[in-house]
């Protein structure tokens, strides 16, 4: 039989509209009802109480946003930087090295994350950084770095290094290589990578349970306390919440890509 | 001033334990046009990227305007090296792709405007100074990267088969510009080619690199007259061979009949006559018959390929004989004055 390459192609669409959409909704719905048992197919009745209320608490979920967000900007930009210089470095390797370097690099995104937690949250413990913003900072750059890293192998795989070799030759030292001719050509690398780490520290959940010890609270946490407490609808206005600076980031990344005229992967 | 760009003494380049060119020495002096002609895979770019401070695993000396640069870093060695395909950096104009070697010199915004718009006027690219590279055509690409190769005043430019991709049109264009950028100050000059036709027309001297080693260095015309050994006349096209022996006296024998003084010092024994088109003539008392088999009709000249009791042999056309019909019988001979005997390749 022969399927259209129409059809699939909407019907590919339309199941990955619906992943995002329908648990969207949901959360929607959820934030702005009160009453919404089963079977009803709509809530009972609708209501902003839930937004009032996380308003009421505004300051706790503020102070966990602030957190969240600094956490993640520190992991994104460390992240991007540190797997942009392990990424080339890895990408120069051959043979046994190169093999061995690539299954470290893997490492931190292979391991169960609560295996991870376990390990970084003894780490952090005996060097004095349990409980700390800058321990919890380190435990989310581990997974973001590996992430970073795997990204920036795959670009330097097939990143043209000639127009490094032509700014060598016309008399660029190799800071100047880096300033004027690597970098700009991997902006847009650079900010992808970055927004990867990003969005890794920001769902961070058990990391930041473990080494954190509860010290450290981060929107993610907050969540979690609401859902395991039973406040679906709260949960669901803090889970919105933690979508929107994901969001706006994406947002800015897309036009911050746009607006660059030279991608060189 | 030192008078020598470039000398190359007993340079090695191994990649792991391949050794890709071995023990190379050349020298090229200020203002001179040198070009390294080759095969494919003879070891010509990396030989160019050993000058330009690019390959890691080389030995020998190599000395850039009289200093050793061997030990040096590519941009302390003054020594523009420029890929086969033009690498402009595509985040910045034309103006500024032309000024970024006197930009990483810290030379003054006033002579960077000076020089960069003196290289694009000599390279025909006043108007296109904020223009992105990738707006540019091909030939316009080669001449934005000449330009930012010659505003850098380099000791020595280096170009890697600049003709390679291009349509024949275009390389002709091309080849004016780099003559023209060569002769803006005239530094020492390297390019390589496998084109012995390009090599031609633009070398003063022209190296032949076969196997990684440099087999002969000579001009262009002592080249094409002259080869030195079979391997370099096989390589520059020579056309014809004959397979006859060197009587020890000078004297060459094959069946295209009796050569005399053409193997001076060859020993007796086997020998390989190798002559281009032009050496057949037709007549010649001490000719043999061949007969007219095809014609072969190029832009520059029509030969004619003869079949003899060697073979097929390639033939010129003289003027005045007419156009001759397959199947034709001419007399032919050769001119000892154009024909290189060799011993047979072990």
């Amino acid at each position: 039989m022969r399927v259209s390459r129409g059809l699939v192609r909407g019907t590919v669409v339309a199941v990955l509209a619906v992943s995002a959409a329908v648990p969207a909704a949901l959360l929607i719905t959820l934030s702005v009802s009160e009453e919404w048992f089963y079977p009803s197919l709509l809530p009972r009745r609708w209501s902003i109480v839930n937004w009032a209320v996380a308003s009421r608490a505004g300051e706790a979920l503020a102070s966990s946003l602030w957190t969240s967000t600094a956490l993640a900007l520190g992991a994104g930009l460390a992240s991007a930087v540190a797997g942009f210089v392990a990424g080339r470095m890895i990408a120069r390797l051959r043979g046994w090295r190169r093999r061995i370097a690539v299954f470290l690099a893997f490492l931190p995104v292979a391991i169960p994350p609560l295996a991870l937690a376990i390990g970084l949250q003894f780490s952090m413990l005996r060097v004095g950084l349990g409980g700390s913003f800058a321990g919890v900072l380190f435990a989310h750059f581990v997974p973001a770095l590996g992430y970073t890293t795997l990204f920036f192998i795959g670009i330097f795989a097939v990143y043209d290094v000639r127009p490094e070799d032509e700014a060598r030759s016309l008399g660029a030292s190799p800071a100047d290589v880096l300033r004027l001719v690597t970098l700009p050509l991997l902006r847009r690398p650079l900010i992808e990578a970055f927004a990867l780490g990003f969005l890794v520290s920001w769902a961070q959940v058990p990391l930041t349970l473990l080494v954190g010890q509860g010290l450290i609270a981060t929107l993610p946490l907050e969540l979690l306390s609401y859902v395991s407490a039973g406040q679906d609808h709260l949960a669901a206005t803090a889970g919105l919440i933690l979508t929107i600076p994901p969001l706006v980031l994406l947002l800015m990344m897309g036009l911050a890509v746009r607006r660059l005229r030279v991608v060189i992967v | 001033m030192n008078e020598l760009a470039l000398r190359v003494s007993g340079v090695t380049v191994r990649y792991g334990r391949d050794i890709v060119v071995g023990d190379v020495s050349l020298e090229v002096r200020n203002g001179e046009r040198f070009v390294l002609v080759g095969p494919s895979g003879a070891g010509k770019t990396t030989l160019l990227r050993a000058i330009a401070g690019f390959s890691e695993d080389v030995e020998g000396c190599i000395d850039i305007a009289g200093r050793d640069a061997s030990k040096m870093p590519p941009e302390k060695r003054n020594a523009v090296y420029m890929h086969q395909t033009p690498v402009l950096f595509p985040h910045l104009d034309i103006f500024e792709n032309v000024a970024f070697p006197l930009r990483v010199r810290r030379v003054s915004a006033t002579e960077i405007a000076a020089r960069v718009a003196s290289a694009l006027d000599a390279m025909r690219l006043t108007g296109f100074a904020h223009r992105l590279p990738r707006t540019l055509s091909g030939g316009q690409r080669h001449r934005a990267a000449l330009a930012r190769a010659i505003v850098a005043r380099p000791n020595l430019l280096l170009l890697d088969e600049p003709f390679a991709s291009l349509d024949p049109a275009l390389k002709g264009d091309i080849r004016e510009a780099v003559v023209a950028a060569h002769a803006q100050y005239g530094p020492g000059f390297v390019l390589v080619t496998h084109d012995f036709a390009d090599a031609a027309l633009i070398a003063d001297r022209i190296g032949v690199l076969i196997d990684g080693r440099l087999v002969q260095i000579a001009t262009p015309l002592e080249l094409f007259a002259r080869p030195a050994s079979l391997s370099v006349a096989r390589f520059l096209c020579v056309a014809n061979e004959v397979q006859g022996h060197a009587d020890g006296a000078g004297s060459f024998h094959s069946p295209l009949g009796t050569l005399e003084g053409v193997c001076e010092g060859l020993p007796s024994g086997p020998a390989i006559g190798v002559f281009r088109p032009a050496a057949v003539r037709i007549g010649g008392s001490n000719g043999c018959r061949a007969r007219v088999a095809d014609m072969r009709v190029r832009p520059d000249q029509t030969t004619m390929m003869m079949s003899t009791a060697v073979g097929l042999i390639e033939a010129a056309l003289p003027s005045g004989l007419g156009t001759p019909s397959t199947g034709d019988e001419l007399t032919i001979s050769l001119d000892p004055r154009q024909v290189v005997v060799f011993p047979p390749q072990r």
